[in-house]
């Protein structure tokens, strides 16, 4: 594949992510409106913006595009609107790369935005359904806890693993929330709290489940030589990769394993030309404390089974053998679902750029995003590296 | 009627309506159009008996709308005989992971508001 320019990320903002009141417009205004200012351009720059958003209905708006660009002075440019459920940041951030590298923009703006809270955990648990195979799955019943869970199960079956070692994994994430000011769960947790909390899906129970989250994220996307003319500090994108899965779990040959991570992940090491070994530290789609052992198994970083291991021996803690979600992950920091992949961009680019605060991790070169939609029947994995 | 249409028809008599791939032989679930394995369109039906072993499942508590006065209830992935095929479905009465050991024999028993229904043999 040749490219006609090398993609950079030149700035990036987030709203908190939490229960918040403003409305899905506002809320994608305001991670506009910083990444803008941290890059430090005029709005005017921006040739076009991709946004990604599932459930704008439930905050009575969709077509979000026009409406940000509107509020940004520059209505007379195009959006468009990408939706691949817990997945669609990273997909729109995908498309949004591909069209700088090729040539056809020279600056884009990538906003992505979830308002869900609102609707309670009845409705917000109906509407995540929508994203399985519902033929299927969301037809006989199956939540998304609920399909982890069956997912949970088998790797229970499988390996040598306890319900204590998913436990650990929250655990883990909450001490990186603690860190992260943008954080929805700034709180220290216990595994005696995990095994405690009420079971949701067994065998998950309510800590092993990321919170449902109101938020925005946004970075600008650039073509290097615009980088150096427009802005401060940038990092470039060395790699991105996507993949499929079958949409639902009975189509998968093995119920321990996400084929779209595996396809996505391929794709975006050999389009960098790194390893698993050379990445310093990766935000990955932990939306249940199950998923992150399999994304760590998926991404190379540990050999299938060894994921649980790896967690039990604080592997994968900040400044460990590898930082594994500084940020607090969706567990911590919270899972506004159509901004989550483009809130994990800002993290790397807050990291690559020295900007991490207290849940810095050392000496980090390359960093890795993966997020994925529904149970990873989508999937897109980037690599980072400071300049 | 619809392929959806079809499958479900035959749920409601406790079986399940695969399609044969006519070039490769490849089984898939009836909903497929084209075959996995080489990609040609014809089909043949082939009704399965819809029995199985449970390959992996959950006791759902937090449940979607409509299915609040099920819980609890298992959503189950059911290992179908004789075929590499699995289909997920709904169980009733299930409220401890002792009541569903891995591996235990269920069959299709039947499709309506729950989707399709699945019981202990």
């Amino acid at each position: 594949m040749t490219f006609v320019e090398k993609v950079c990320v030149l700035g990036a903002g987030s709203t908190k992510y939490g229960k918040l009141a403003d409305s899905i417009a506002d809320l994608t205004t305001q991670a506009s409106v910083s990444a803008i200012e941290n890059a430090g351009i005029d709005p005017k720059e921006i040739k076009a913006s991709y946004i990604s958003n599932v459930f704008g209905v439930a905050d009575k708006q969709v077509h979000i595009g026009p409406v940000l660009m509107s509020r940004l002075g520059i209505p007379d440019k195009p959006s468009l609107t990408i939706e691949s459920a817990c997945g669609s940041g990273s997909v729109s951030f995908r498309e949004a790369f591909a069209n700088v590298a090729a040539g056809f923009y020279d600056c884009l703006l990538v906003t992505g935005v979830e308002k869900v809270t609102h609707t309670g955990t009845e409705w917000t648990t109906t509407y995540f359904a929508y994203c399985s195979d519902f033929f299927y799955e969301g037809q006989a019943g199956a939540s998304f806890p609920g399909l982890f869970a069956t997912m949970a199960r088998a790797y229970l079956t499988e390996f040598k693993a306890t319900e204590e070692d998913f436990a650990r994994v929250a655990v883990k994430n909450h001490e990186n929330g603690i860190l992260n000011p943008k954080a929805h769960m700034q709180k220290k947790i216990t595994v005696e709290d995990v095994m405690k909390s009420p079971v949701v899906a067994s065998p998950l129970k309510l800590y092993d489940c990321c919170p449902f989250s109101d938020g925005a994220s946004s970075v600008i996307l650039c073509s290097e030589k615009f980088a150096k003319e427009n802005g401060g500090d940038y990092i470039e994108v060395i790699g991105s990769g996507r993949g499929g899965s079958s949409a639902a779990l009975q189509g998968r040959e093995h119920l321990t394993t996400i084929p779209s991570t595996k396809i996505a992940a391929e794709a975006a090491y050999k389009m960098a030309g790194v390893t698993p070994k050379d990445i310093d530290f990766a935000e990955v789609h932990d939306c249940f404390t199950i998923a992150e052992i399999i994304d760590t198994e998926d991404l190379g970083f540990f050999e299938k089974g060894k994921g649980v291991v790896a967690v039990r021996e604080g592997r994968t803690r900040l400044n460990s053998d590898i930082s594994i979600n500084p940020s607090g992950g969706l567990k911590s920091k919270g899972h506004p679902i159509g901004a989550t992949g483009v809130g994990q961009i800002v993290e790397v680019f807050d990291q690559l750029t020295g900007n991490a605060g207290q849940r810095t991790v050392k000496d980090a070169k390359i960093g890795l995003t993966h997020n994925f939609g529904a149970t990873g029947a989508s999937c897109a994995v980037h690599v980072f590296q400071s300049v | 009627m619809s392929v959806e249409e079809q499958l479900v028809e035959t749920a409601k008599q406790g079986k399940l309506l695969t399609h044969k791939c006519t070039n490769c032989g490849y089984l898939h679930l009836s909903t497929a159009y084209y075959c996995l394995k080489c990609g040609s369109k014809g089909f043949e039906d082939v009704i399965l008996e819809g029995t199985g072993t449970i390959a992996t499942y959950t006791i759902i508590t937090v449940a979607p709308a409509g299915f609040e006065k099920y819980t609890p209830y298992a959503f189950v992935v059911l290992q179908l005989d004789n075929t590499h095929l699995r289909i997920s479905g709904f169980m009733a009465g299930i409220t401890t992971p002792a009541d569903l050991p891995i591996g235990t024999k269920a069959k299709i028993t039947g499709f309506d508001d729950r989707g399709i229904v699945v019981e202990k043999q």
